[in-house]
């Protein structure tokens, strides 16, 4: 009895570690932030506590700028726009910029330069989301950033078309992604060929020009990618890069004397601000997605035209200042990207984006606030000191609305997010908005009602409250990136750790089984290391180091059929060695060309709705659709593989095992079949057929589908506990019970996977039938470690993630078919269709391979040792699950190990993430099937027990 | 005199001297050589810019100095003229490049119009590397070809030289697959480049492998008899 108490236990011990270790990880790497629907509306103003600046209620704070002119260099490191003295040494790409140095550093001038530092991932399409929503990223969105990726959150370009101004762009099309009706007129280049370092560029300057003198918008962006091409494809230190860098010279200084020319008084660009920036780095390579500093460093040169600009208080000056080998000092600030979207907002005038929690930089806004033409700060006479606190005043305000609008957002995230802040955290926040709030109300409100009459301390007063406001806006920043940005390390790691030492106790528990049989059964002088299992330990471990790359993720599928198709030359091999199962080894192989063609008719259809595999179709073969024959066929095919599932079932029925509960059970599969047959039947095109059948009420098919299934279910439970089946034997109770439930699960399974369901489970059943006999080709060599063939169980895994991307399946969330949750209904219910959903996806690669693993054993039963007793075969069958589970936790065990290399990745959000998703659902829903499959195959074992304990009394 | 050329004839076939090995090695390995600088400097073509022009150019090379050297030493040269021996060479080629394909296509092989001239060259390459060369040494005998490939037990110094290359062009071309699936977007990842590249990887290093073996065999064998 006690030698095998464990072996019941274990399987639920592994799912819970499993299970622990996986919610330690994601909890330590998902960002999870979501997304809210919410929009600000200029009307909103009025619930805040601060003045409303203007008599209308619809605008936030007066407009500062007019029109702006956003030119976005992709990829602009820092050091290629600061004057080189900021660096250790001056290199071949510094200083290239020339016109915006001399523009920044001229004798008052009203231009800046600014590091603008990023919020990893730094790519482009989530920093141009970063830039105008002036929130952190999620890992929803970035999930299925390479679809359609249209922005949902409340963003600056949103405001500037619900204000009425006039957007116009140029350049990168993925402006268009995000932005696809904004626009008033667009010139979108295409840009993902890396290597085409100027169509962009020469489209951009193309349009650009004759736009500055027209007068029909008020906002421009133009978009330049030669930069990021050429440091993809050369690297920063080359050619190209500095001959990219010198055409954006001559091109700015062109931009700056257009619009400079017209900045007179009354002129086109009177008021006109222009802001040239990075939306992330590169390092040396021209590599960027991760968070060092080369790739979240780079520039905003921002330049008004009227000048000069506005003093700050030197408290709010962050700039850092360099002397030059002339002795010239050289200053440039810096600014968090994060609060890009807010200060232009606030410069235009709009409403704040909903979901912003920048802060309005005063560098930049002051930059913009020409019109106050102020002196220096220690000028000491009194109507310069009012201009300033006029100034401050109005910065004062806009601060006012700002911090107004961040703690909106932050009150409703907390109420509406699943994964909100702690209430610590919440309360910090409070405390700071409160304090900066009562200091509003009680001092600063008064001091300004009565400010004539004590203006000597106005100007501490308001730089106090300035202080209060950067506080509160700090805080909620450096918490929210700390929510939302940063992995936990620390988490990552306990979490994975854990998945270790569960494969190293599953590994223990394989090792403790075959101790307990050795000594009976082997002989203890053999080697114990077969080919068959180095060669499926080789197999695994490809398979499992395959996810160290992108590419190989996004192949996954491929990847897995060559494995399969390898393991089957393998045992082609073997069978042509032994001159038996030649045909099974040939029909095998067979199975495993076409399922190739189905994986890659799925890969196929993931590149039509992803951009980045649409550069390979060459793998895909071009069948001509529209053929009626092919029409015909693919009516008439599946109906037909049905017909012939429920005629294998009914031979096997047929065969005299089947007895009682459980003969019925499998009998009403039979129904189901004939069900699934006719729906089809009537949902096809062929009109005989339709016209046939649709008389019947076919909305209702699914569901009785699924409530037999369902019964079945229960029956079997029923029976399981309660008909004894004594005379049975164990191999024969094995089979049954395996028959039954497959039976019970596959017509929701097939019905769920539409047409092509009915061909897979043929597959699956032609594919597990040669894999169970070819594992009786090779020998069961006297010296094996194991009493089973760990290939065929390799095998087994393989053709099971075949499966799943043969029926149409990827791991990303556009790869789920949510049209599977929806037959048989029509409306939503989330655990209804989450339920359907999980049972399409994971049906055919996860819960029938599983639960048909018995055969394996079974078949063991069938070659040789049939002297050995029911615990023995229920100790290998265990040893099956075990190794199975092992070869599903390794790989997923390297699927966490590759995420935490490649955190920092350019595609962790696009695809690591997904992949570890998918997976880690995927383990889970393995262990649990396991656990269930232990309970359900474990037999009488409990009187086995006793009659062998009595025995052994005896 | 007859007998003795015979007897003479019998040996050589039966067993090749180390240098022997090594020569017929080199000639294949020099023949490879030749028709890429061929293909390079006369025909200015190469793997990458003309895969299935110079795939041609390679296995025609490559399957008559294979089928005219290892002709010589057919096991049956009692029953099996020179001449006959070539046939065989020259008619398993085709049967070889199939059984090839059809394990390429199995692996994940592109098929289409477009590629069929590749795979078509690509797979009689394969065919002079592996089946060729055996069928023109063992003919039809069906326990040879089981021995060699099947089981991969060679005996002999020929059986080596035929059995350890042909393998390690078929495990050369197999790894050659793995960079095909990754984005670098370089020319030679396309069907069939770079498995040509491991493939001939392969067969140069069996080629080595083989002729130590056939070293150390006949360094066993001069020990045995003395």
């Amino acid at each position: 009895m006690g030698r095998r108490w464990w072996m019941k236990w274990y399987s639920w011990v592994i799912l819970v570690a499993h299970v622990f270790a996986i919610l330690i990880f994601t909890r330590g790497f998902l960002l999870t932030r979501t997304e809210l629907p919410y929009y600000s509306h200029g009307s909103d103003i009025s619930q805040s506590p601060c003045f409303s600046s203007t008599s209308t209620n619809h605008s936030w704070n007066k407009p500062v700028v007019d029109r702006l002119v956003i030119i976005v260099l992709d990829a602009i490191r820092f050091d290629f726009v600061a004057p080189s003295v900021f660096f250790q040494e001056k290199k071949a790409w510094m200083d290239k910029l020339s016109v915006l140095q001399k523009m920044a550093f001229a004798e008052g001038s009203s231009a800046k330069i600014f590091k603008a530092i990023a919020d990893p991932p730094t790519t482009s399409l989530q920093r141009l989301k970063g830039l105008t929503t002036g929130g952190l990223p999620t890992f929803i969105d970035v999930g299925n950033s390479f679809g359609a990726p249209a922005i949902v959150e409340d963003n600056f370009i949103h405001q500037l078309v619900e204000n009425g101004k006039r957007v116009v762009m140029m350049g990168d099309d993925t402006w268009i992604q995000l932005f696809p009706h904004h626009f008033n007129n667009s010139h979108p280049y295409p840009s993902f060929n890396v290597k085409d370092l100027h169509t962009v560029d020469n489209g951009c300057i193309e349009h650009l020009f004759p736009a500055l003198y027209q007068d029909d918008w008020d906002v421009l962006i133009a978009h330049f990618l030669g930069v990021d091409h050429a440091g993809h494809i050369f690297g920063v230190d080359s050619l190209p890069m500095i001959e990219k860098l010198e055409q954006y010279n001559l091109m700015l200084e062109k931009v700056i004397k257009v619009l400079g020319s017209q900045s007179e008084p009354g002129g086109l660009h009177e008021n006109t601000f222009l802001l040239v920036m990075g939306d992330h780095g590169q390092t040396l390579n021209g590599d960027h997605g991760g968070g060092s500093a080369e790739e979240v460093e780079t520039s905003i040169f921002a330049m008004s035209f009227k000048k000069p600009p506005t003093s700050i208080p030197s408290e709010l000056d962050t700039s850092s200042c360099k002397l030059d080998l002339d002795g010239k000092k050289k200053c440039a600030s810096s600014i968090q990207q994060l609060d890009f979207a807010v200060t232009v907002s606030a410069l235009l005038g709009i409403p704040f984006p909903f979901g912003s929690i920048g802060r309005v930089n005063p560098e930049l806004y002051a930059l913009g606030a020409g019109t106050w033409n102020l002196g220096g700060i220690n000028a000491r006479d009194s109507s310069n000191l009012s201009e300033l606190e006029e100034w401050l005043l109005n910065y004062v305000n806009v601060l006012c609305i700002n911090s107004w609008q961040v703690k909106r957002y932050i009150d409703v995230y907390s109420a509406s997010s699943v994964i909100g802040f702690s209430s610590e955290d919440l309360l910090h926040i409070s405390n700071a908005y409160v304090q900066a709030e009562q200091n509003w109300a009680n001092s600063t409100k008064n001091l300004l009602l009565h400010r004539n009459e004590r203006s000597h301390t106005l100007l501490p007063a308001l730089t106090r409250q300035i202080d209060f406001y950067f506080s509160f806006l700090s805080n909620v920043s450096e918490l929210a990136r700390s929510k939302w940005t940063e992995f936990n390390l620390k988490l990552m790691g306990i979490g994975l750790g854990t998945m270790l030492i569960s494969l190293f106790i599953i590994f223990l528990a394989i090792q403790r089984v075959n101790n307990l049989y050795t000594t009976s059964l082997l002989s203890p002088g053999g080697s114990g290391i077969s080919f068959e299992l180095i060669f499926a330990f080789f197999v695994v471990a490809i398979r499992a180091c395959s996810f160290l790359s992108n590419s190989f993720i996004l192949e996954e599928g491929k990847v897995a059929s060559f494995l399969l198709a390898t393991t089957s030359i393998v045992r082609l091999r073997s069978s042509i060695m032994k001159k038996k199962m030649l045909f099974e080894a040939l029909s095998f192989l067979l199975l495993i060309s076409i399922l190739r063609f189905t994986i890659e008719v799925g890969l196929s259809k993931q590149a039509a709705t992803s951009l980045f595999l649409s550069a390979s179709p060459s793998w895909v073969l071009g069948v001509a659709p529209g053929h009626p024959l092919w029409t015909y066929m693919a009516e008439i095919g599946p109906i037909l593989a049905v017909i012939l599932l429920a005629c294998l079932l009914c031979r096997t029925i047929a065969n005299s095992i089947f007895g009682g509960l459980w003969k019925y059970i499998t009998m009403a599969t039979i129904l189901s079949y004939v069900l699934i047959a006719v729906y089809w039947g009537a949902e096809s095109s062929i009109p005989t057929l339709a016209l046939l059948l649709q008389g019947m009420a076919k909305g209702h098919i699914p569901r009785m589908i699924y409530a037999i299934g369902l019964g079945q279910l229960l029956l079997f439970a029923v029976a399981h506990l309660f008909v004894k089946d004594r005379e049975l034997d164990y191999k024969r109770s094995l089979v049954v019970k395996t028959v039954s439930i497959l039976s019970a699960w596959s017509p929701t399974i097939i019905i769920l996977s539409g047409k092509q369901g009915s061909l897979v489970a043929l597959a699956l059943i032609i594919g597990g039938y040669c894999i169970v006999k070819l594992e009786s080709v090779e020998d069961s060599d006297s010296d094996a470690i194991f009493t089973f063939n760990p290939l065929a169980i390799a095998q087994w895994n393989l053709l099971a993630v075949c499966l799943f991307f043969a029926t149409g399946h990827w791991c990303a969330f556009d790869g789920l078919r949510y049209g599977a949750a929806f037959i048989g209904f029509d409306e939503f219910v989330l655990v209804r269709q989450a339920i359907l959903l999980t049972i399409d996806t994971f049906g055919f690669s996860h819960i029938l391979p599983v639960l048909a693993l018995p055969f394996l054993a079974v078949c063991n039963f069938l070659f040789g040792q049939n002297d050995h007793g029911k615990d023995f075969r229920f100790t290998q069958l265990s040893q099956m699950y075990m190794m199975y589970g092992l070869i599903t936790a390794t790989t997923v065990t390297v699927t966490i190990i590759c995420v935490t290399i490649q955190r920092r990745h350019l595609m962790v959000w696009g695809l690591f993430a997904p992949k570890f998703v998918f997976d880690v659902v995927g383990l889970v829903l393995t262990d649990a099937l396991i656990c269930l499959a232990s309970l359900l195959y474990s037999g009488r074992l409990e009187d086995d027990d006793t009659q062998a304990v009595q025995r052994t009394e005896q | 005199m007859a007998d003795q050329s015979k007897k003479e004839k019998e040996n050589l076939s039966k067993s090749i001297s180390a240098p022997q090995a090594f020569l017929i090695h080199l000639i294949s390995g020099l023949g490879l050589a030749i028709s890429l600088w061929v293909a390079h400097n006369f025909y200015s073509i190469n793997l990458v810019s003309h895969p299935s022009t110079t795939l041609r150019l390679i296995w025609i090379v490559e399957s008559a100095i294979v089928i005219l050297i290892y002709s010589r030493f057919r096991i049956d040269p009692q029953q099996c003229s020179y001449l006959k021996a070539v046939v065989r060479g020259i008619l398993a080629l085709p049967v070889g490049a199939l059984v090839n394909a059809l394990g390429a296509i199995a692996l994940g092989a592109p098929i289409g119009i477009q590629y069929l001239p590749k795979t078509i060259n690509w797979s009689l390459l394969m065919s002079s590397f592996t089946v060729a060369p055996a069928a023109s040494v063992f003919g039809s005998s069906w326990t040879y070809w089981q021995r060699i490939f099947a089981q991969t037990k060679p005996n002999e110094p020929l059986e080596y030289m035929i059995c350890i290359p042909a393998h390690g062009a078929v495990i050369g071309g197999w790894f050659g697959a793995w960079p095909m699936p990754l984005d670098w977007e370089r020319p030679w990842q396309e069907w069939p480049i770079c498995v040509t590249y491991g493939a001939m990887t392969g067969y140069l290093v069996g080629m080595l492998a083989s002729s130590g073996f056939v070293l150390a065999n006949g360094r066993r064998q001069r020990l045995k008899e003395d």
